[in-house]
């Protein structure tokens, strides 16, 4: 029987939006007390599907253990492990190498005494796969850390930062800190984005725009080239965080902004060693004199712990392979699966228009996230749901994170799982069509 | 958590329209008339929201009052949550209708801040739309954007703050109706720089659409709105 007709039969929590839990006036932090009652209500009812603990790798299989003890099995489309690369043998022979010899973390600022020659190896190997010359690169602890400092290092109280209305959180936060004047322009609309920058003072003042290769809500492509054409035109310099593309798009996996011709005419790209790397943290590549003084001037860099050294030669190892013909390989194969993910679901979900290896299914009202975020669950699926305020009302949607490691039989029967809950929760094509 | 906490000096109100749109609005520009401890929500850095209601209470809404049209400025703030969890929290700033007697209970009773009497008000059912005007020139017109609305029975809970003589003064506000809400993206409409708007400047701006909800045109919905108590 669909669920999604009649609201009325759906449990009080299901009301609540995460907006409304965000602030409340007065100095009782009433917020706090009524987001842990909604809480413990979706607990009561064995419904948090939140942060459980995930009892081994992110594989495309994976055992997870939810509130009430009780372990599954699931197939998992809800991690960034794009190519493989977290739990790859040679990745992890490099990291305990890393480990053994540097011991468990850098313990120090980088600027200051946290640097290590394996962080220096890690710039060189980025430098060498972009192959631009003259570029240079500064590490993050965190992509977070990479967008915020980078961002807030770049242009100060005065200037402006022009953000896609769609931009990563990191990005926003960044752009807050740095005091610059915030403008917003619709989602890779570069007549609009036009528009914005027509209206700013280009001649006298600094001008950041951010985007992004590609966006995770809608799993599109950021217009890098049209974009990068505006920006010349007002003297605006561009920020691209590939933070979902990065060793998957473009012919030698350097992101969107080679597939699109224009990675030497962007000023920065970041990337995140959390997804495709198979890591974690993240960086800025850009002309050696600006990574220099990010490297200085960043606040989230300065103030926080190097990069760690394990993960540092993991890191390393990975790039290695995915700059090589296993790269290559990996890049051709998440693609194709893909394209056919897509083509299991095509005509039974409404799958936006992603071309990407992460497919939104869009099943619309908010109101039945919790409850199709556990069926999910107990029909095997290891999923992401998306709902208002990060997506409009209307058009939550379930994401997909397609990986290269995926097998058919895999992506047959994730199809097959959220085709079975369209029909239960009344999101087919069909029934929307009635 | 929606349970209200005052429903003291309660008034039913019935009405057969509401339609309400939530603009975005850059926050400076409204900042200053929001008084301490509120504050504007903003759902984008720099982007808060403005939001106009409008109403058509049919005959006997309120005692022996004829069917008149109501329109409602607020700005989207801050709520309390120890009351409970609203929808939203407005903090009005204009309140305009065709009725006198309606207008002068509001004052009196609900303490909001009384612009005055409209001239004209048009209501629109397919496609819905409305418009206000008074001697002044026209105020605004809202159209609804989304082609094809999914009504469902349901209930919202807002929290209606309201500055009166240096006080703030709240009210727990239930809405039932057949309602939908959605941020379709697009035209909604044409607000003029007018005094309604109590000194914002929203004229020659292309007036965004953060969201809109609807009551099902012509269906009957119900407004509970107890008397506002002392806030601060």
């Amino acid at each position: 029987m669909p669920m999604s007709p009649n609201k009325s039969k759906l449990p009080a929590y299901t009301d609540y939006t995460y907006d409304m839990f965000m602030s409340s006036t007065g100095k009782d932090h009433a917020e706090i007390t009524q987001f842990n009652q909604w809480r413990e209500e979706v607990i009561a009812a064995d419904m948090y599907t939140f942060q459980i603990p995930h009892l081994g790798a992110q594989r495309p299989n994976v055992s997870v253990q939810r509130v009430s003890g009780e372990e599954l099995d699931l197939i998992s489309f809800a991690n960034y492990n794009y190519l493989g690369y977290s739990n790859h043998h040679e990745v992890i022979a490099a990291a305990k190498q890393a480990l053994d010899m540097y011991g468990l973390g850098a313990t120090g600022s980088p600027v200051l005494n946290g640097t290590f020659r394996i962080h220096e190896l890690l710039e060189e190997k980025i430098i060498e796969f972009f192959g631009m010359p003259g570029y240079g690169v500064s590490l993050f602890s965190s992509g977070y850390g990479a967008n915020l400092g980078v961002v807030s290092s770049f242009v100060h109280k005065g200037d402006y930062v022009v953000l896609d209305r769609l931009s990563h959180a990191s990005l926003v936060d960044g752009a807050v800190l740095s005091q610059a004047t915030i403008k917003l322009f619709k989602h890779n609309d570069v007549d609009h984005l036009d528009r914005v920058l027509s209206r700013l003072d280009h001649k006298n003042t600094r001008i950041l725009i951010c985007t992004e290769g590609v966006y995770s809500a809608d799993g599109d492509t950021g217009h890098v080239r049209d974009i990068v054409r505006v920006a010349k035109k007002y003297g605006a310099a561009v920020l691209v965080d590939e933070a979902h593309s990065l060793l998957i798009a473009g012919e030698n996996g350097r992101g969107v902004a080679e597939e699109q011709g224009v990675l030497e005419e962007v000023d920065m790209i970041i990337a995140t060693f959390s997804k495709s790397f198979g890591g974690v943290g993240g960086c800025l590549f850009a002309r050696e004199p600006l990574t220099n003084y990010v490297n200085w001037y960043a606040r989230s860099r300065m103030f926080s712990c190097a990069l760690d050294p394990a993960v540092t030669g993991g890191l390393i190892k990975a790039l290695e392979l995915a700059a090589g013909p296993d790269g290559k390989t990996r890049r051709e194969r998440i693609q194709s699966n893909a394209d056919y993910m897509r083509s299991k679901l095509q005509g039974h979900v409404d799958i936006g228009s992603s071309h990407s290896w992460i497919i939104p299914v869009i099943y619309g009202d908010e109101h039945i996230s919790i409850p199709l975020s556990d069926y999910l669950q107990r029909e095997g699926l290891d999923t992401s749901l998306m709902a208002f305020p990060a997506v409009p009302k209307n058009q939550s949607r379930i994401r997909l994170f397609v990986t290269s490691e995926h097998t058919r039989d895999q992506l047959d029967q994730g199809a097959e799982s959220i085709i079975k809950a369209a029909e239960h929760f009344g999101f087919l094509l069909k029934d929307k069509k009635t | 958590m929606t349970s209200n906490k005052n429903q003291e000096g309660l008034i039913v109100w019935n009405f057969d329209f509401a339609f309400t749109t939530f603009y975005e609005i850059e926050t400076d520009a409204i900042e200053h008339l929001v008084s301490k401890p509120l504050t504007p929500i903003e759902v984008a850095p720099g982007v808060s929201l403005l939001n106009l209601i409008a109403f058509n209470f049919p005959e006997g809404a309120l005692g022996s009052l004829p069917e008149f049209q109501e329109l409602i400025l607020s700005l989207i703030v801050t709520p309390d949550l120890s009351r409970g969890v609203p929808k939203s929290a407005m903090y009005i700033l204009s309140l305009g209708s065709t009725n006198q007697e309606h207008l002068d209970h509001c004052a009196s009773y609900y303490k909001l801040p009384v612009f005055g009497q409209f001239s004209r008000v048009n209501i629109q059912y397919d496609p819905l739309a409305v418009e206000y005007e008074d001697h002044h020139g026209p105020i605004v017109s809202m159209k609804n954007i989304h082609p094809r609305p999914e009504y469902g029975e349901g209930e919202r809970y807002f929290q209606a703050f309201v500055k009166d003589a240096g006080d703030i003064y709240v009210a727990d506000v239930l809405m039932k109706g057949s309602l939908f809400e959605h941020q379709q993206a697009g035209e909604a409409g044409k607000m003029w720089n007018h005094p309604f708007f109590r000194g914002i400047d929203v004229d020659g701006a292309e007036p965004v659409s953060f969201m809109q909800m609807l009551n099902r045109p012509g269906s009957p919905g119900q407004q509970f709105y107890p008397r506002p108590e002392k806030f601060t």
